[in-house]
């Protein structure tokens, strides 16, 4: 990110402000801060959820606002994985079809017939802890639970980027230890970067590196921030 | 391309949103079934007009008569005959398939014979025209056509010999009789109901069956008349009545156009062998009718039935109008749709927002959504082709039942033709379609973040 300036519109102050920041490929980075600091829209950023800031991002080498939305869309299919604090389940859906639900919007020859997507659904249920979870619905499912089904969805498409946005906000200490130590796990067996925000210090010790932001500024990044 | 994952997701956020999707639903339901009852009834009551009380896709036409009242006399000014040239014009309007001339008999004459029938000759002097026996065809079948009455047929001794279509002529020759074809005719049935209703009584005589004066046979004298003297030779020819059609005289009798011709070019003149009084339209089409019309006034013809125009005008209007109050309740429908698709993907804001976060391009938000619209146009579209023939029927049944009988009265008011029914449908798509665009660009529009934050 060079020198990346966000405001919201309507807002008096920035949510980000004037941010520069290279993460390392391969990395477990952790963003730390308070409600409001940023750190969601870091992360949405990065995702390409947000195509609204001043200066640049750039993802895997690519410029995102050079991108049209056809290329961005694939980007987000294929390349980053997103994990949200409110899950975003899709209740009608059982947990296969939310694990695989970005299947439906693959091109080209990544598209794969439905009994591939069947079985990568139930894989990577079975990678986060939940194999035979498939045919539940959400809403039968413990808050850990989904946020495990809302990993998994992230990691369907095996990206190379995951953004996990207050994994463990919404969870007990046990359950969130757990996640955090999957997520851990994860990245070193899939050798993903693997950003993290959160408000919790003992969470963002997993991370090899911890990105502390305040009012939309870094206050410190760990020695890795330029 | 659509995979089954697609048709998968539509039909799981159908059921999903079917309260939604149910009260979209509702406006085009009732714009279909109100649009494809009121032009079935359009369609039906056209034909009902068109085919049987004014059947116009025949249309008789003229030349257009400027008749001037002096005194006791009519003077007519105009045309008062139709010649090779204007029917080759009137067969080049756009609309006409076919043209069938109609010539009359120049001269007088006279028919006598029915005592067969009804017991006492009869003789009376009668006009007479000619039509193309294709004209009618199809109505009286083979009967009617043009037969060579001066080909010299088998020696014969009397009219058995010589089978139901012909008969003895023992006045061509002198050493016996020949063959000799009947003039096949054709009347109208104003004519039977004439008789039936007026002439028989004035005059004591039996009612008669229309189906049994088929084959009767009678003499006509052209050149002949009772008023005055002829002036020239006169023909005797034997009738054979071949059928009973609309397209018959009203009072007189028909004969094959090719008799009529010889007749008036041998008693008459050749000039009256050229002349047509009239022609017979066919149309390509009834709802041509109006410009057909229009065309042909342009060269100086009129349609000889006035109201038969009136009806095809008065049709045309009808329906021009019922289309205008279809459309404005499709594009009323179109609205609904809108605006229930606006609230849908308001309350899906999340869920659109989920799905572009995990790869959704905005085209695939709107075929999504435009995919939704269209099975919810196809529904409503089937409920709407159901309600409206099921209206139609309920009121064909209480038309049976409770309307009293009138001249023509159908069996049925509606026709359901098979392309409104395929056009209402693919209009109820269509309009479903249309609704939700707006509403489906607007979900596809602004950023993953801002919909999944609820913004």
């Amino acid at each position: 990110m060079k020198n990346v300036t966000k405001r919201y519109p309507g807002a008096d102050i920035d949510a980000l402000s004037g941010i520069d920041l290279t993460i390392e490929a391969h990395s477990f980075v952790s963003v730390l801060g308070r409600s409001g600091s940023g750190k969601t829209t870091l992360l949405n950023l990065i995702g390409g959820l947000d195509g609204r800031y001043d200066g640049a991002v750039e993802v895997d080498g690519r410029d995102l606002r050079s991108l049209g939305d056809a290329d961005l869309s694939d980007l987000r299919n294929r390349i980053v994985g997103h994990v949200f604090q409110a899950y975003h389940l899709l209740d009608h859906l059982t947990c296969r079809e939310n694990v695989s639900v970005a299947a439906l919007f693959a091109r080209g020859q990544r598209r794969r017939s439905s009994s591939w997507v069947r079985r990568r659904a139930d894989e990577v249920l079975e990678t986060v802890g939940l194999g035979g979870a498939g045919r539940r619905r959400p809403s039968t499912l413990s808050g850990g639970e989904r946020q495990r089904v809302a990993l998994a969805r992230s990691l369907f498409h095996r990206p190379s980027i995951l953004l996990c946005d207050e994994p463990t906000g919404n969870l007990d200490v046990e359950t969130g230890r757990e996640i955090v130590e999957l997520l851990s796990a994860l990245q070193r067996s899939d050798n993903m970067t693997v950003i993290a925000a959160t408000h919790d210090e003992a969470i963002a010790a997993a991370g090899a590196r911890v990105l502390w932001l305040r009012d939309g500024r870094f206050v410190d990044q760990g020695g890795g921030g330029e | 391309m659509i995979g089954r994952g697609w048709v998968r997701t539509v039909i799981a956020d159908l059921v999903r949103h079917w309260r939604h999707f149910a009260a979209a639903s509702v406006g085009i339901v009732l714009g279909i079934a109100a649009l494809t009852f009121f032009l079935a009834l359009g369609l039906g009551v056209r034909d009902l007009l068109l085919v049987q009380v004014f059947p116009a896709d025949h249309l008789e036409v003229a030349p257009k008569s400027t008749d001037i009242d002096l005194f006791a006399l009519r003077l007519d000014l105009g045309r008062d005959a139709l010649d090779g040239a204007a029917l080759a014009d009137l067969a080049s309007i756009e609309g006409i398939d076919a043209v069938y001339p109609k010539m009359r008999l120049t001269v007088p004459a006279l028919a006598s014979g029915g005592s067969s029938l009804i017991g006492a000759g009869l003789q009376t002097e009668i006009v007479a025209d000619g039509i193309d026996p294709r004209l009618v065809a199809e109505e009286v079948g083979g009967a009617f056509r043009e037969v060579d009455v001066d080909r010299m047929g088998t020696p014969c001794s009397s009219d058995q010999e010589c089978g139901d279509s012909s008969y003895c002529d023992g006045s061509r020759s002198f050493t016996g009789g020949s063959c000799r074809p009947y003039i096949p005719v054709l009347v109208s049935p104003y004519v039977v109901e004439l008789y039936n209703s007026a002439f028989r009584r004035s005059y004591g005589l039996p009612k008669i069956n229309p189906d049994s004066l088929m084959g009767l046979t009678f003499e006509m004298d052209f050149g002949a008349s009772t008023f005055r003297p002829s002036a020239h030779a006169t023909i005797r020819e034997r009738m054979r009545l071949a059928g009973i059609s609309e397209k018959a005289i009203p009072l007189g009798v028909t004969l094959p156009l090719g008799e009529v011709r010889r007749l008036n070019m041998a008693l008459d003149s050749p000039e009256a062998g050229e002349q047509y009084h009239s022609a017979v339209i066919q149309l390509r089409s009834k709802d041509a009718a109006p410009q057909v019309i229009d065309s042909m006034e342009a060269i100086g013809l009129e349609v000889r039935d006035r109201s038969a125009r009136r009806a095809a005008l008065a049709i045309a209007v009808i329906m021009v109008g019922l289309a205008i109050v279809g459309t404005v309740l499709m594009a009323v429908a179109a609205a609904h749709i809108m605006h229930v698709f606006y609230l849908v993907v308001m309350v899906r804001r999340r869920e659109i927002g989920l799905l572009r976060a995990v790869g959704a391009r905005r085209r695939d938000v709107r075929t999504l959504l435009v995919l939704e619209a269209a099975a919810v146009g196809l529904v409503a579209g089937i409920l709407g082709l159901v309600v409206a023939v099921a209206a139609g029927t309920a009121a064909d049944a209480f038309a049976a039942s409770r309307v009293p009988a009138f001249p023509f009265k159908p069996d049925s008011f509606f026709a359901f033709s098979p392309w409104l029914l395929v056009a209402a449908f693919v209009l109820a798509i269509v309009a479903c379609v249309f609704g939700a665009l707006p509403p489906a660009f607007r979900a596809a529009s602004g950023d993953p973040s801002e919909a999944l934050a609820g913004r």
